[in-house]
Formats: C-alpha cells, sequence, structure tokens
C-alpha cells in the first residue's frame, strides 16, 4: 500500500508534538469551554428525550378490588342457566 | 536550496581537498562587521540595558549565510573520512559538534570562524567598564558608554577577558570582569545562548528547519497570530526546539514582518489594544485591494486572458543583509498572496552585503541606468531587484513614480532614523517618502529605538506625518538574540518592533466659507 504520508506535528505513537501543542494555546480555554457547553447541551437533550418517551408511572390512579366471583363465569356442575332452555324450546 | 544537507558535489569537493584552503573558499568572511553600524538598546527580560556604538549593526548578518555554509564545514574540519553516501553524512562523526556540546569560549572553539570572530572583537571592542574613558557618543539613556564619566581615567582598552559563564570576550581584564558582574548578569544568560546558537550553525548538523514549505491552496487560511500559528497553517516543519525555533525565526522575520502588517489576516487591528489607527486601516485596505484580487475566470489559452494590475512593489529601503537571504525566505512572502505579483526592490548603498559572488554589478546602460540586479527567475509570480544606491538618487532621477498607494509599499529594517550616525543618510530621502502618500513599515531594535526614530521624523517634517501604526513588539520578530563583533555586550533581536506612518492626506475643508485643501 505504500507509506501514508505523516504529520511531524505528531510524533511516531500519535502523540502532539510540543510545535503543536505550542499552536493551539491560544484557543485551548475556549475551545476546552465550547467543547462543555457542546457536550452538556448534547448530554441534556438525551437525557430529556429519554425521560419524554419513557413509560408513563400509574401508581397513583386507584384500581378497585377484583370481587370474588365475577357474575357469568359458567357453573362448574350440571345445572343450566335458565336462558339457554328457553333458546332451545323447539329441539 | 531544497535539500537540509549538503549536496554530493560540495561534499566531495571537499572531502578531496581537505584543510584551512577549502574551507576559505566556502565560508562567507565576516567583513560585514567594518562596516559603520548602528547600535540601539536592548530590552531583556524586562530591564532594559543600553549598548549603542555609533556603528550600524548589520541585520541578518553574515551568520544567517553559514547555514548553507557550514553544512558543507564538517568535511574538511574532520581527516578525510570515506564518503559513504547519504548515510555518511547522517552518521554522527560528520556532525561537528553535538546538541550537548555546543557552549565552547569563542576563542577556544571548534570553528575557526568563530575564533576569527573571537579575534575581531579583541581587536574592535571596548572594554565597558566605568573606569575607561568613553570611547564614543552617548546614543541612548541606557547606553552603558553613559557610565563612563568623566572621572573615569583609564584610556579606553580592547577587551580580552572572556566570561567563563557566557564565553565571550567581554571586559579587558578579569578584575574588571569581577568589578562589574552585577551588570554582566543581566545579559551573561543571554549572551550564552547566542554563543551556543552561533555554534549550533556551525555544528554541522542537519537544519530541518531551514526547509520550507511550498505554495498551498487558496483556500488554507494562514493565521498570523504568532509564530506557532503560522509555521502550523503554513505546514512547515515541525519546529520542536527552541534552538531551531530561534534559527529559523531568525530569517523568516524579514518576510514576516511585512506580511504581519500587509496581509487581510493580519493580527493588527482598529480595535484599541490593536495598533492600527483608522488612517492605517485606510492605506492598508488600499494595498489589500491589489494584495488579494478576486478571481477573474483567467486561464490558460486566449479565451483565458485577462487584464491583469502591475505588481505590488515592496520596496525595501536601506537593505543591507536582508537582500542577500535566501530566495526561498522571501518567496514565503508570495504564498501568502494568491495571484498577486509581488516585486521585492532592495535599495541602499549596503544592498550588497554577503553577495560578494554576485560581483561585479550590471553595468548602467540606458535601460538599467542605476545597474539593478534584476532576478525575475525565483518563481512565478515573484522578482527581486537590487540597486546598489541611495533611495533619493533614484527618486530624483523619477526612476519608480509614478507611486500608487494602491501597489507600492516601503519597508524600513531597523533604518536608525533618529540615530544620531545613521540619521543624516535619511535625512534628503524622508521628505520624498512621505510625498509619495505611499504607507511606510518601519522596524527598530527596541522601543525606545523606535520612539526615538517616530520623534525625529514628526520633528523633521513639522507634523506632516498620519501615523498608521502604533510603535510596539512585532509578534513576527526574531526569537534569537544576534550579537554584535563590534560591541558583544550589544546583543539585538532582529525586527523587535514594527510601526508605520505615511505623509499626511488632507480631506477638503471649508475655509471662511470656501472649500479649500
Amino acid at each position: 500500500m505504500g507509506i501514508l504520508p505523516r504529520s511531524s506535528y505528531y510524533t511516531r505513537d500519535n502523540r502532539q508534538t510540543a510545535a503543536l501543542i505550542r499552536a493551539r494555546q491560544p484557543y485551548l480555554v475556549k475551545n476546552i469551554f465550547t467543547g462543555i457547553g457542546l457536550t452538556t447541551f448534547v448530554i441534556s437533550v438525551y437525557a430529556f428525550t429519554i425521560k419524554a418517551v419513557a413509560q408513563d408511572d400509574f401508581s397513583d390512579v386507584q384500581i378497585p378490588d377484583a370481587p370474588e366471583q365475577p357474575p357469568h363465569t359458567p357453573h362448574t356442575g350440571t345445572a343450566r342457566a335458565p336462558e339457554q332452555i328457553s333458546v332451545r324450546g323447539t329441539k | 536550496m531544497q535539500s537540509g544537507y549538503t549536496c554530493h558535489r560540495c561534499l566531495r569537493s571537499l572531502i578531496g581537498t581537505p584543510g584551512a584552503k577549502s574551507f576559505a573558499r566556502h565560508v562567507r568572511t565576516t567583513s560585514v562587521y567594518t562596516t559603520t553600524s548602528k547600535r540601539p538598546y536592548t530590552q531583556i527580560n524586562g530591564k532594559t540595558r543600553a549598548v549603542t556604538t555609533q556603528q550600524r549593526r548589520t541585520a541578518a548578518t553574515a551568520e544567517s549565510l553559514n547555514h548553507r555554509v557550514t553544512r558543507n564545514a564538517p568535511g574538511d574540519l574532520k581527516s578525510a573520512a570515506p564518503f559513504g553516501g547519504e548515510e555518511a553524512i547522517k552518521s554522527p562523526e560528520r556532525v561537528l559538534l553535538q546538541s550537548s556540546n555546543l557552549f565552547h569560549s569563542f576563542s577556544n572553539s571548534p570553528s575557526p570562524a568563530i575564533r576569527k570572530r573571537a579575534a575581531f572583537m579583541k581587536s574592535h571592542a571596548y572594554c565597558p567598564h566605568p573606569d575607561h574613558r568613553q570611547t564614543r557618543i552617548v546614543t541612548s539613556p541606557h547606553d552603558p558608554e553613559a557610565r563612563k564619566t568623566t572621572k573615569s581615567i583609564h584610556p579606553p582598552a580592547h577587551v580580552n577577558f572572556e566570561c567563563p559563564d557566557c564565553g565571550l570576550p567581554v571586559y579587558c581584564s578579569e578584575r574588571h570582569w569581577m568589578d562589574d558582574y552585577e551588570h554582566h548578569a543581566e545579559i551573561c544568560d543571554t549572551l550564552r545562548q547566542a554563543n551556543e546558537d552561533d555554534h549550533d550553525l556551525h555544528s554541522g548538523r542537519f537544519f530541518p528547519e531551514f526547509e520550507y514549505p511550498g505554495p498551498q491552496i487558496e483556500e488554507i487560511l494562514p493565521n498570523m497570530t504568532n509564530w506557532d500559528t503560522y509555521l502550523y497553517t503554513r505546514e512547515y516543519n515541525a519546529i520542536n526546539e527552541d534552538r531551531s525555533m530561534r534559527q529559523a525565526t531568525r530569517l523568516l522575520t524579514y518576510p514576516m514582518t511585512i506580511a504581519s502588517v500587509i496581509h487581510e489576516l493580519s493580527p493588527y487591528n482598529i480595535r484599541s489594544g490593536g495598533r492600527l489607527t483608522t488612517e492605517g486601516l485606510k492605506s492598508l485596505s488600499a494595498l489589500r485591494y491589489s494584495l488579494h484580487p478576486p478571481r477573474s475566470g483567467s486561464g490558460l489559452g486566449i479565451e483565458g486572458l485577462r487584464p491583469t494590475p502591475p505588481a505590488v512593489r515592496i520596496f525595501i529601503l536601506g537593505a543591507r543583509a536582508e537582500s542577500s537571504l535566501p530566495r526561498q525566505v522571501w518567496v514565503q512572502l508570495e504564498y501568502l498572496f494568491h495571484r498577486c505579483p509581488l516585486h521585492l526592490i532592495f535599495i541602499g548603498p549596503e544592498s550588497m552585503t554577503n553577495r560578494d559572488d554576485e560581483f561585479p554589478l550590471p553595468e548602467r546602460t540606458a535601460t538599467n541606468p542605476f545597474g539593478g540586479i534584476v532576478e525575475d527567475r525565483i518563481s512565478n509570480y515573484t522578482k527581486i531587484t537590487t540597486f546598489v544606491e541611495y533611495y533619493h538618487t533614484m527618486h530624483q532621477a523619477n526612476y519608480f513614480q509614478p507611486f500608487d498607494p494602491y501597489f507600492d509599499c516601503f519597508v524600513l529594517f531597523h533604518p536608525g532614523l533618529g540615530h544620531p550616525a545613521s540619521a543624516h543618510e535619511w535625512e534628503e530621502t524622508l521628505p520624498q517618502l512621505l510625498e509619495t502618500k505611499v504607507p511606510i513599515i518601519c522596524t527598530g531594535y527596541t522601543d525606545w529605538d523606535m520612539q526615538r526614530d517616530k520623534k525625529w521624523v514628526e520633528e523633521k517634517m513639522a507634523g506632516e506625518v498620519d501615523l498608521l501604526m502604533e510603535a510596539g513588539e512585532n509578534r513576527f520578530r526574531s526569537l534569537r538574540w544576534d550579537l554584535n563583533d563590534l560591541d558583544p555586550g550589544d546583543i539585538s533581536a532582529g525586527n523587535w518592533g514594527v510601526w508605520a506612518f505615511r505623509g499626511k492626506r488632507y480631506e477638503t475643508t471649508m475655509r471662511d466659507g470656501v472649500i479649500s485643501l
């Protein structure tokens, strides 16, 4: 593939050289603050969004207790309900 | 010369004939120091210390060219080593002085050129101890010569004793050195640094800092806040060491001082603290109109022809050794301006300093009445002309007229306008410069130097001067302290400060109810 062009402003281990650090020096503090500002903005957008689409919390809604025998459930015995006998009167 | 290494032919020729003779052939002798030079005071570590002589300092002295020469030097300073090609050049045996071995007393230096300089100093420089009588007029309140009063009875003595800490001959005897130690201690560290830097130039090492980049596309903007941002955005090789930075900026300060003022991305502005005045903005905007022309759709062929304006002329007056700077250094100025042809014109009686191999000068003919050396093959957009002549002579001959503030600019590198030794030479030139209404960029060795120049200009011209840029430290000053062989205690940084002025322009005004100028 051949040698990739290397910038003399980075050492062999890709660390910044003194020349690069000196060149960045007038902007370092401003850049750090900008970086902090952008990161907080991004994190806050994520936090808000995740919070906004999260599941609703219904723990404050009162649900009444379930009754012991529900009214229309079929009996386990052989006695028929009266409505069913009258429907099949002709057969 | 693009390469940082010695070319094979030079090296082979040196190794073939070892000895002092071939070395002398290649070394430029420091004959520049015999010319009259001006000395301003220096400001080191916040302490002002003035050292002035009547002599005019030659800027960018012979040492600046030794970097081209000394790479040839190791060949004959060592005994004839077998020439093994590039590997032999890089191997440590070819380097005369290792970087840890750069401090040597000047008289006992391994380099013959430096020993010669030491001998020169010992025969020309005077001991600054107050017990000696004065040898010259005091030129500034910070001048150490001012310490020598009428009570001093000893006759002036040449320097002989070398300070063991800085290696330079600074006093006539050890007794005077010990006596005056507190004054010497102010500059001793800087002198030692200058000593080591001088030995570094003679050390025979490879100089990556003298390899310059080529042109870039127009969209890459050079950042001219300071040296580091400029070097990075212009894609120079990274200069990590302080010593290399000093060596590199010493040469580059000349084109960069000019560029930092006239380029549209200049760090000087009209806000408070930006040092540019409103008049300065007007003058520089006019110049920038020519320096940054808009794209005109020009190209190759007949259909690509466009009317082109004349070249921007930068007149460097009172040029001394700056006209001998390697052309690759001057062409860095051109690479900052795209599509703008530049014409650099060096004018001055000493403009052929260090250019001995270009003599004899061309004959003065009808087409070249002042015998100027024209170099127009340097690059596509740069032409360099050198005239050995006083500027006022050429001005009176109407040689460069008409002047146009949109195209022309005068640059004066450390002119010493108000300095007693050189002021008389500028008296005739100055009114002519001001009458052209072209911006004049002026540099100086120190703040006091510049203020004195400014006062002299305003006095001489009775206030008919507009200040374009306030005097102050130059962002692109040389970071290296240069020695003056005529007075070792006098060290200077090239182009330490910069300011600019112009002949006063008047708008029309009303006078007695009538419009007048």
